[in-house]
């Protein structure tokens, strides 16, 4: 990966009874890379580590090449949006609106309304009245709307309708247009990611399983369904993780076209990230 | 910095009407008894310990994430809390000499407090009153960082109790060390009030920021 617009090297926090453990990866300009694991696999903690909002014990994070705390310019090119709406109930759109422009230098206030209006939300209306799809709007509105370059959603999509969900997920494919642009977006709605991301990177319980390309994912790795006696035979090596489901067992291989020619006689399917994610994540082995 | 001071207002206002109804009742109550003086005080301090409530509605809305995304340090966020702790008490001073003086007016005891001691000049008056509501309000802040907006608001007590209890102390001492508190002393020690309660406000910002700089924000 070149030119990383966010780039982490090997993160840790730990908090009683939970660590996050030597986290890396990177996002290239015009990319969207999508954060997947189980709730409490550690997503959040990684953003909020990224953010200076969680001290790190250890890594490093730096966004253009520049840790955050150095420069306050960063953070006028970095919108976030976290699940639920930060602003006090009684607050309107337009109050937001002026909030934010006291807040940012880069505030496009023409911008924003068109926002406002493209997601019909009330400037006037108290966000108490507001449902959780338009509580979700005006916060990526007021995220996109000081011209950020990074994009960082924090389950942003979560508690959506699909109607809703699919709205938001074609804007943040036409902010990716721009190829200075890049998201980083955890969720564990996994066919959000599956539509929209470029990289995947899976933590599970605080440690970054792997961080990959979702073409690779898609189109390499595969599951063999098969019995046990048929499992018996399989080189354990190749397996990245397993699952026995009544009397079939799951197989995740990290290449099905070898494993279609070396198992001829074994089911290998393709495998969607739910599948990546609940072998991981509820596997018995694991490598 | 000027964002966070909008945000509070912004949220504070939506409680401005039951604020000035409590403080027009106080005028009914207090102003025949205790005089423009008192009142002045009730003003600046009750409008003070709103900086309280702004820290309810923060925790209410889990607002300091979202601040520490916006082009602000932790730093900027403490000192716009304290920048709105002063505009509360100003505004308190403000509307405790309108209205007191239109109540006084009307109770017929205009600028005589009951029992005054010695009549204190109206803006040296409002001067003090903004010191003592300001380090009053000013020790709540940390307070509230360190044990949050409900704690903290039980916590209250003691911001009102801990200057109280200091400048006991310092009276007491100075009479121990025989230092002869005069009229003329005492009223020189009120003009340089607002030295000490610069000093105290600048203590608490420095110890508020020492708090929230080591918090984690989830």
């Amino acid at each position: 990966m070149t030119e990383a617009i966010l780039q982490i090297e090997h993160l840790s926090k730990q908090y009683p009874g939970f660590l996050l453990d030597d986290i890396s990866f990177s996002i290239p300009k015009g990319t969207i890379m999508g954060l997947i694991g189980e709730n409490g696999a550690g997503k959040s903690t990684t953003i909020k580590a990224a953010l200076d909002l969680v001290k790190k014990d250890s890594g490093s994070v730096a966004f253009w090449g520049q840790e955050l705390s150095s420069s306050k310019q960063l953070k006028e090119d970095i919108g976030v949006v976290f699940d639920g709406v930060n602003f006090y109930e009684t607050l309107t759109p337009a109050k937001v609106g002026n909030i934010s422009a006291a807040a940012y230098r880069q505030w496009d206030e023409r911008l924003y309304l068109d926002y406002l209006n493209r997601f019909g939300l009330p400037a006037n209306k108290e966000i108490k009245s507001f449902s959780k799809g338009m509580k979700t709007k005006l916060c990526l509105a007021a995220a996109l709307s000081h011209a950020p370059k990074l994009l960082i959603l924090d389950e942003a999509t979560s508690g959506l309708d699909p109607v809703m969900r699919d709205d938001i997920l074609d804007i943040f494919l036409g902010f990716v247009q721009d190829e200075n642009h890049s998201i980083l977006m955890s969720s564990h709605i996994s066919t959000d990611l599956e539509q929209i991301a470029d990289y995947i990177t899976f933590i599970h319980q605080g440690k970054a399983l792997f961080c990959k390309t979702k073409d690779e994912l898609r189109y390499r790795y595969g599951i063999i369904r098969c019995k046990t006696g048929f499992f018996d035979t399989i080189d354990k090596s190749e397996i990245l993780a397993c699952r026995k489901d009544n009397c079939q067992w799951d197989i995740l291989v990290a290449d099905k076209e070898k494993a279609k020619r070396k198992y001829r006689n074994a089911i290998v399917d393709d495998a969607t990230i739910d599948d990546i994610l609940l072998l991981y994540v509820k596997g018995e082995y694991t490598k | 910095m000027k964002s966070l001071i909008l945000k509070d207002f912004y949220n504070i206002s939506h409680n401005a009407k039951s604020i000035l109804i409590i403080l027009l009742v106080f005028a009914v109550v207090f102003l025949p008894s205790s005089g423009i003086q008192n009142y002045i005080f009730i003003c600046a301090i009750l409008c003070s310990m709103m900086i309280i409530t702004t820290f309810s509605f923060d925790e209410q809305s889990n607002w300091p994430l979202y601040a520490m995304i916006m082009p602000v340090s932790k730093k900027d966020i403490i000192a716009g809390k304290y920048m709105v702790l002063f505009s509360f008490s100003f505004i308190g001073v403000l509307f405790g000499i309108v209205a007191g003086a239109i109540g006084s007016i009307i109770a017929g005891n205009y600028f005589q407090a009951a029992d005054a001691a010695p009549a204190i000049p109206l803006p040296l008056l409002a001067l003090i009153a903004l010191s003592c509501s300001t380090v009053f309000g000013s020790i709540s802040i940390p307070l509230v960082i360190r044990f949050g907006a409900e704690k903290g608001r039980i916590l209250v007590l003691a911001s009102f109790l801990i200057p109280a209890g200091l400048c006991y102390i310092a009276y007491h001492a100075l009479i121990f060390f025989g230092l002869n508190l005069t009229e003329n002393l005492k009223t020189i020690l009120l003009y340089c009030s607002p030295v000490p309660a610069a000093i105290w406000n600048y203590i608490m910002y420095k110890i508020s920021c020492a708090i929230f700089v080591g918090q984690d924000l989830q």
